[in-house]
This record gives structure tokens, sequence and C-alpha cells, in this order.
């Protein structure tokens, strides 16, 4: 047993009126934080440390790494949707004057799934020789028959993506699917959650509703490529890359490779976005390190825009029937969803949690089957599962409202649970003025206007295998270092925020080192985790290097090491502040030119929901509930986006001015998947239709609402920080919201994505459906 | 991109000649069609001929006229005073070409020449019954468009100036596609002394058209209702992953009783 103390904690949401929670916490751990307005700079608005070098360019981008003798690498890729590989000879390319390395990714009798599918790569001089070496490769596909659309694919003679053999098995953990399922044609699953009777619930029901929702498949679009450039040598490997898990691509690399894990280094510097796709090592990670291995050189491989949007992940697309049974005071009394999405080859294309745990439902069940189609594999994106998820029961449960005439946000603190949610719609109302919302279709005048609102939900992640170290150096220097990434957030601005807070100094002081897993392990910037993992051990580190120098100091002060404390640069006697040294002055009385302390991340003080191996759940979910404004031209069926308003938690928030712009990020991504982006397939040759970014098209500045964002402190006394995430909840409500604001603008309901301009006209019977 | 060998000849007469005398020479203009066709090797010219460097770039306006020199950017018409005051929906459609990039380095003489069936420019010269004037001859609007990509121009003609009769009304709207802002349905509607006339891009299968209809319907009666009334039959309208022909043809009817209004 690790020896513990009883510590009170401020608990509650601020905004709403606090109390206290009392908990038994490992006696190492500091002592609780005060509420963030008694703090210097956690929770305030701390510019981002590395906005000067992001906006002046000299941040850089694993696709700015150049080493010498570096050769540049490319993947020969199958043209058909579905194919058997008659012939691969790569004999021409290797004998090409510049080629360096070429290996085949598929043999002969292979048969190749999807338009992208790599076949084989090379790595030359240049990138042209590599193009003029792929172009030399003698390789022939016999075309096989295929299927890219998901209802077709469905049908009972549709032609097979897998046998039952090959499909994929699915994982132990559940994600992105559960592994034992059945596979019926092109169909596997479903996955079912069930709980209660609900046939007994609808039974029981006043009022019925049913609905029906389909999503698009939404390509990650990262504006920063893919791209890995790998250095094999005698002594290890290094690798720079893209990655939004350095010490996760490197246990892969070690694993792959043989090698211990000593000799893996992997690093990333700036990265250019991930939104899920730049989890795992993947097949490009993998073959520039073999290329690297065979050419005894630097490989660089980075993925062109085309290679993205047909082989780089997507978020699978949905179709969702949805059955909601209430009783006429708005009470759930059944709720059934039966979902079908395809993430192409792979698994993961179900509509997440998000039904199951938002709101009070004592019957319940999802069916959620996974479709295979010839195209590209999906992945995980931004609130996977729930973002679609949240799309059809965010607008089932507003049709709901109407149908019981009551308020949206009536029948939601009726049956919502999440007391974060209660206030953030109290919050979010007031700001957006919806005492202004009128009936549907009420505003006169060809461009409507609407009012909207849905709701969020995410898991409050954690990753348990995490760990920081502090140093303060002889000059009063100060470093903290994790292999954690910022994926662009912010994260090292965070944490020279919470060493501040520590060491009475200001963030500027703390030099951070991140994205090298020479540092103690960060974990992964997936899932909304990274500031709830890291904070807690940085924070603890930090308090534990400061304990070694006060010792220091205490004897220079003739004072106990605990009378003292550090605050604005200095270790001062806390009940006589003018008894002080200047914190450079402490550190000039070490004995060695550093000191450090590492620490690991601890369990959440009242335990986790949920432990897996190395990571785990904290007890209460993230929430967030989002107003969308939207004026819709009726006669051209154009949306415009006028206005946002994101309320969301993240317990207790570190960086106020990184916070809200990662929510605007979300928005902006939402306003995007709900009216812009969609992969086009071409059904009859199999490829994808709008492989750029001039015919896939991102929201821009053109598309941008008014986004105002409220982030909520709402306090918990798990950790010693008692920070979470937001990166996944800021996108999930959004597209609802915009829907639900649509259908009060126009009074007719859009229940595919993306609304564009011919949708919403066919829904108002003004053309045919296109 | 193919090799190919870039000319900049100081004189018309050079560049003609040039471009007459070899079928796979092509003239570069502003570049903004022309050089993403080179470089996904689209086409593989012999010679490029670079028409910067021959003086066609300026606009004179006179009491009845607007004439503007092929090589004009669209920045550059939708900046100056003297076509916002002759013909300001002239202007605005330049303004609103492209982005800012494209802007400044597009011509009108490249856009009319290469005809692409979702330009801006070709429905304003064919609504305002303008005059292409080449190194060889003046050719009337309704004889200049010949269907997609297709003009009268013929090898070794290039576009010298556009010259554009002052309409006593005319407005453009354009419905933009979302990614690169061209007309996905563009109407420009004109009454002046060539008439009353309707003419709409971005939407034909043949490219930029006249709808008779319409200029019927406003002939007799100038109003934004009088073409509201007016039914654009889908066939023969473009239909791609952005928006149906059906979809194009309500958008006609939209776009033209918005540029009627606009007009006044």
């Amino acid at each position: 047993m690790t020896a513990t103390r009883t510590e009170i904690f401020s608990a509650g949401i601020v905004e709403a009126g606090l109390g206290t929670v009392t908990r038994e916490i490992p006696a190492g751990e500091p002592p609780p934080w005060p509420p963030n307005a008694e703090l210097t700079w956690i929770g305030k608005d701390v510019p981002r440390l590395n906005g000067r070098d992001k906006v002046t360019g000299a941040t850089r981008y694993t696709v700015d790494v150049r080493l010498p003798g570096m050769l540049h690498a490319r993947f020969l890729r199958c043209p058909l949707p579905s194919a058997e590989l008659r012939k691969l000879d790569t004999a021409a390319a290797t004998a090409l004057d510049g080629a360096r390395a070429v290996i085949a990714l598929a043999r002969p009798g292979d048969r190749l799934r999807y338009a992208g599918q790599p076949v084989a790569a090379v790595a030359a001089l240049s990138p042209g020789v590599a193009a003029e070496a792929l172009a030399a490769i003698d390789a022939e596909f016999r075309p096989l028959p295929f299927v890219v659309d998901m209802d077709e694919a469905r049908a009972p003679d549709a032609p097979l993506v897998y046998d039952e053999a090959s499909a994929p098995k699915g994982n132990p953990s559940g994600f992105p699917a559960a592994p034992g399922l059945p596979v019926v044609g092109n169909v596997r699953g479903p996955a079912v959650v069930r709980r209660g009777d609900p046939a007994q619930g609808f039974a029981a029901a006043d009022i019925v509703v049913e609905g029906e929702y389909r999503t698009q498949v939404q390509t990650h679009s990262c504006l920063e490529p893919h791209a890995i450039v790998a250095d094999w040598r005698a002594d290890g490997l290094t690798v720079y890359m893209s990655t939004q898990f350095t010490s996760g691509v490197r246990q892969e690399l070690a694993a792959l490779f043989g090698l211990p894990l000593n000799r893996v280094r992997v690093v990333v510097d700036g990265m250019g976005g991930g939104f899920g796709s730049k989890s795992q090592l993947g097949v490009y990670g993998r073959t520039a390190v073999e290329l690297s291995r065979l050419a005894g050189l630097p490989v660089r491989l980075a993925l062109d825009r085309h290679e993205e949007q047909i082989d780089a992940g997507n978020r699978p697309g949905t179709f969702q029937r949805m059955r909601l049974g209430a009783k006429r005071d708005g009470t759930l009394t059944a709720l059934a969803i039966e979902s079908h999405g395809t993430a192409g080859v792979a698994l993961g294309a179900g509509i997440g949690f998000f039904a199951e745990r938002i709101y009070t439902c004592p019957n319940f069940e999802t069916l959620q089957h996974d479709v295979f189609v010839n195209a590209g594999p999906g992945c995980a994106m931004r609130g996977p599962g729930n973002t679609p998820g949240a799309y059809g029961l965010e607008q089932a449960i507003d049709t709901l409202s109407e149908r019981l005439g009551l308020d949206p946000l009536a029948l939601r603190d009726r049956i919502d649970p999440s007391k974060a949610r209660r206030e953030e719609r109290r919050i979010g109302a007031e700001r957006i003025g919806w005492s202004r919302r009128h009936k549907p279709g009420a505003d006169p005048g060809a461009v409507k206007r609407g009012m909207g609102v849905a709701q969020s939900l995410w898991m409050s992640n954690v990753q348990t295998n995490v760990a920081c170290e502090v140093r303060v150096l002889r000059d009063g220097s100060v470093e903290a270092l994790s292999s954690v990434q910022d994926i662009g957030t912010g994260i090292g601005t965070v944490m020279a925020q919470v060493v501040a807070e520590v060491l009475g100094l200001r963030p500027g002081d703390i030099t951070v080192r991140i994205g090298d897993t020479e540092f103690p392990p960060g974990g992964p910037s997936y899932g909304s985790r990274t500031t709830a993992s890291i904070t807690p051990p940085l924070r603890t580190a930090a308090t534990r290097v400061l304990a070694e120098l006060g010792r220091e100091a205490a004897r220079m002060l003739n004072a106990a090491p605990e009378e003292l404390e550090a605050r604005e640069g200095r270790i001062r006697v806390k009940s006589d502040p003018g008894r002080s040294l200047a914190f450079r002055d402490a550190a000039a009385l070490l004995r060695t030119d550093r000191i450090s302390a590492v620490e690991s991340r601890a369990d959440d003080y009242p335990g986790f929901r949920r432990r897996m191996p190395d990571a785990a759940m904290a007890h209460e979910d993230l929430g967030g509930v989002q107003f969308a404004e939207v004026a819709v031209d009726t006669e051209t069926g154009a949306i415009r986006v006028e206005r946002v308003v994101a309320v969301h938690d993240c317990g207790r928030p570190i960086n106020r001015l990184l916070l809200e712009s990662q929510v605007q990020g979300g928005v902006l991504m939402g306003v995007s998947y709900a009216l812009l982006e969609r992969r086009v397939m071409d059904r009859r040759t199999g490829l994808m239709v709008n492989a750029d970014l001039e015919h896939y098209k991102l929201a821009g500045v053109h598309d941008t609402p008014e986004i105002e964002v409220v982030i909520l402190e709402n306090l918990q006394g798990n950790s010693a920080t008692d920070a979470y995430g937001i990166a996944e909840p800021a996108n999930i409500a959004t597209a609802p919201a915009i829907a639900n604001a649509v259908y009060n603008a126009i009074g007719v309901r859009l229940t595919s994505l993306p609304m564009t301009p011919d949708v919403v006209l066919a829904a108002l019977g003004k053309t045919g459906r296109s | 991109m193919y090799d190919f060998e870039y000319l900049k000849p100081k004189a018309l007469a050079e560049a003609a000649s040039i471009l007459a005398g070899d079928g796979d020479a092509k003239a570069l203009a502003g570049g903004m069609t022309f050089i993403p066709v080179l470089k996904q090797r689209l086409n593989k010219p012999s010679k490029v001929v670079d028409l910067a460097a021959l003086g066609l770039s300026g606009i004179k306006v006179s009491g009845e006229t607007v004439e503007i020199g092929a090589m004009t950017t669209h920045a550059t018409v939708a900046a100056s005073a003297d076509v916002k005051r002759a013909i300001p929906a002239l202007a605005k459609l330049a303004g609103n070409i492209g982005d800012e990039a494209v802007r400044h380095r597009g011509t009108i003489g490249g856009s009319l020449a290469n005809n692409d069936p979702s330009a801006c420019y070709p429905a304003a010269v064919l609504a305002m019954g303008a005059t292409i004037v080449t190194n060889k001859r003046r050719i009337e609007a309704d004889n200049y468009f010949q269907g997609m990509f297709a003009t009268a121009l013929e090898q070794g003609e290039v576009i010298t100036s556009v010259v554009f009769p002052v309409p006593a009304k005319a407005a453009y709207m354009k419905f933009a596609n979302p990614a690169s802002r061209y007309a996905m349905v563009g109407v420009f509607v004109a009454k002046g002394p060539k008439g009353t006339r309707v003419a709409v891009t971005g939407a034909g299968q043949n490219g930029v058209f006249r709808h008779k209809a319409m200029e019927e319907a406003l002939a007799k009666n100038w109003s934004a209702d009088a073409v509201a009334g007016v039914k654009t039959p889908a066939d023969g309208l473009n239909s791609d992953i952005h928006a149906s022909a059906e979809y194009r043809a309500h958008l006609v009817g939209v776009m033209a009783k918005r540029a009627v209004a606009a007009a006044g």
C-alpha cells in the first residue's frame, strides 16, 4: 500500500457555485490547487510560446527535414478499385540510374481492394528519379468486380470486398471495432449494446419519433501531409515523423524491425494537423524505414494531396435508422438505433457511444454494422463515431421536442443528467439570444434565419503511461521534457504554464522540450487526452524539483523547507515574504549543474471508470453545448452559418486562449462537415472523383461564422491539475446544431450531410433531388 | 510539363506569325488556365508565345464604348474608375473572378480566347453584344463563341481588345463554386444599343448562351418578375458533382431575377 493523505478539494462548476470534495490521495502528490482565479498562470490567456515561430515560418515541420544524402521515396499504387496483381517486375526500376531501393508491397496473385492501395515503393536520388523508377515497374492488374457505394454493397448480389476468412478481425479493445462479429456478404456485425427492454419501452411511450439520417465520408485533409524521414543506421534508427504519438510509433517500430526500444528514436517538431489520421506508423511509415534499411541512407516519404485524399484515412459515412419513444412530459422510455457505416476496406464505421450515454433512457438498443466497400481505409477522426452519431440523435431530439410542444432546451433539462451541460445550455441560450428564436419557417422573405442547438459528449480519456521531467539548472534556467508532441494545440505552452505556476516563474522562463522519444514518454495526442495525461505528472515533477531547491534555499534563509513558497521569481518565507532569495540565486546554491525530477502519471484520485493497459477513462464524461444561427437562401438553397456559440467544459481549463482556439477549429471543421465536405466516389470507375482540395471543398474564411467560445471551470478534485481535453467535444455538436437551425429557418428537416444548396432546394420541393 | 520553347516577341506581327506558322505553338496570356494545363501535361506545345510584351493592355472609354486591351488584368478592370463609371456591372464582374492572385494575373483576352464554359467574361461580352478585335478583323460576340472552349479565332489570330457598347442597364449575378469561385451559374442581363439581351454562363454544356425566352420577356417588361416567370429547361445544361442540370436550370432563373433587380 502506498501511503496516502486526505485533502479537501474545491469541486463543482465555478460559474454555478462551488462546493468541496474530500479525497484520499497518494502522499507524494502536491496539495490541491484553488480555483483558477487564485492562481497566477493556470486558466489564463497565455499566448502560444511558439506562435512567433509558426507565423514567421521558423517552425520545422517533418516535410522540412533534410538530412545529408537523403533519398526520396514514392509509392506505386493500385489504379483499380478491385484487382488481382498479375505481374510485378521491379528489375528495370532497380537498375535505373539513381534508384537506390525498390520494394514490393504485394505479390502476384494478391487481391488488391481499393484504388490507391500501395503495391510497390522506390527510393531514389530525387523525386523525379523516383517517379521515373515507378514508371519503370512492370505491373499488371486484372480488374475484378467492385463496389464503392455502401447501399449497393449491402445488396445480396454485391461483389464481395472480402471473404469471411480475409475480413479484418476487429480489436480486443473494441476500438475501432469489436472482434468476433459475423460477416455476411459485405456486412459485418451487428455490434449490439442493449439495456432494459426496448419493446416494452416503446409500448409504454405516448409518442414515438422515427428518423433516418445519413452522413458522408469526410477526409482528414491535414494541411501537412503524412510525412516521414527515416534514418536507419548501424547504431540505431531515427525517425522524423509527423505523428500524434511519438512513443507509440517507437513501440511499433521496435516490434516490427526487431530492435530494442533504446535503439529507436522518434522525433517530431511542428505538426500541421492529424485529427486521428497520424496516430500510428502506417504503411507509409513502415515502407520508408524499410527503404532506408535497404539503401543505407535516410529516406523521405511525404504523401501528395491526391494520396492524402485516397489513402490517408477518412471519417466513415453512416446511415442511421432511429426510433425514440417518450412520455408526454419528455421522459424517454426507449431509444433504438440501427446503423450501417462504411470505413472502406477497414472497420470502425459505427456511431459511437453518444446515444448510449447522453440521455437518461432505461430501454436502449443499438445495432451497429460495418459495410465493406472498395475504398481507402477509414480511421479515427475527431470524435469518431460520436460525430455522425450526434448528427442523427440530436436531430431526433429536436423533432421530439417539437412534437411534444417543448422547447428543445427544456426537453434536455428533463432528460440530460449532466450538470455541466445544464449550465452550458443556460449560458449558451443567454449568449445567442435563444428567446429570439421563432417558430420553424416563420421568418418571412426569401432568406430565412433560424437558430438551433445540439449537444456533445466525449470520454474524459487519460493516458497512464506518461511521464515528465523537470530540470533546474544552476543558472536558474528551467527545462520541462516529455516525448509528447504538439499536434498544433499548444501543449508546450500549457506545460510551461504548469511549471511556471509551481516554480513562481513566468511561462516564457521555461524551455519546453517535447516531440522526442529521448525524453520521458508523453502519451498520444488523440482522444482529447494530452492535457489530462501530462499536466498532473508535470506538476508533481516540478513540485519535487522545487522541494530539492527549497532545501538549499531554506539553509540560506534560516527557515524550514516547508515554510517556503515560490512566487514572482523568488523563493520566500510564507509568513515573512521580505525574507527571500531570487530563484536564480537559489539555483546558484545547487551542488551540481542540474537537478531533475521525473514523475509518472498517477491514477485519478477517485480512480477510473475503466482502466485499460496504458489508458483509462475518468468518471465524468466531457460535455459541451453548441448553438448555431443560420441564414438560408430559399431561392438558391445556400446556407450561411452566421454565428456559433460554443459552451464547453474540460475540467480545469489551463489556457483559455488555446482552448478557445481549439474550439474554434472544432466548430470550423463542423461547419465544413455540415455544409461542404464530401468524398465523391464514381460508381462506374470506382475512383474518387474529387481527390484534391478544389473539388473537395474545406471551409475557408468565406464560410467562417462568428464563433463565440465559453469554457466552464468544472473542478472535480481528480488529479494534481484536474484538467481534461477538448478537441473532440468541440467538433461533435456543430453539424447537428446547424441542421437544427436550418430546420428552424425553413421548417423542413434535412437528414443527410453535407447540406449543400441543391439538397436544400430539393428538400424545399423546388427541384428534384440531384 | 513537357519541354517547349519559350518566346516573348515585342511585336504583334511577330507573335502572330510564329503562331500562324506552327500549329503546335500556343499563346500565353495570363496563364491562369494554360500553366496548370502545362503542368499536368495535358498539352504539349512546341512553342509558348508570351503576349505580355505586345502593349496590349489598357482601357479606353469614349462616350459610347469601353475598349479593353486583351492583356488587361481582371484587377485592373475591377479597379478602373472609368469602367466603374461607364459599365459598373463589368467592373464588378471582374472584381469577383477567382481570387486575388487570379485577378492580378488573368486577362480578359485570355479568358475569351480560352472560352471556359464557367468563365464570367463571356457572359458580359455576349449580353452586351461586344466586339472582339483581333489582329485580323472584328468579330461580333454572336459569332465569336462556338461551344465549350471553342471560338471563331483562327490559327495565328490574336485578340487585341474587346469593345463594349455602353448599355443603359446591366448587371451580372453569379452563383459561385464554393472553392474556386467560378460561375456554377452566371447570368448577365443588359439593355443597350444591341438590344435587351441575357447571357448565361456556367450552365450550358456548350458554354455561354443567350436566353431568348428571357430576352423576349424583358423586352416587353424590364422587371425581375418578368424573368421570374420564365422556365429554363434543364436539357443541355451541365451536371456534375457540384450541381445537377435541374438545379442549374433553377439557378438560371434566380440569378436572372436578381440581376434584373440589381440593374434597376
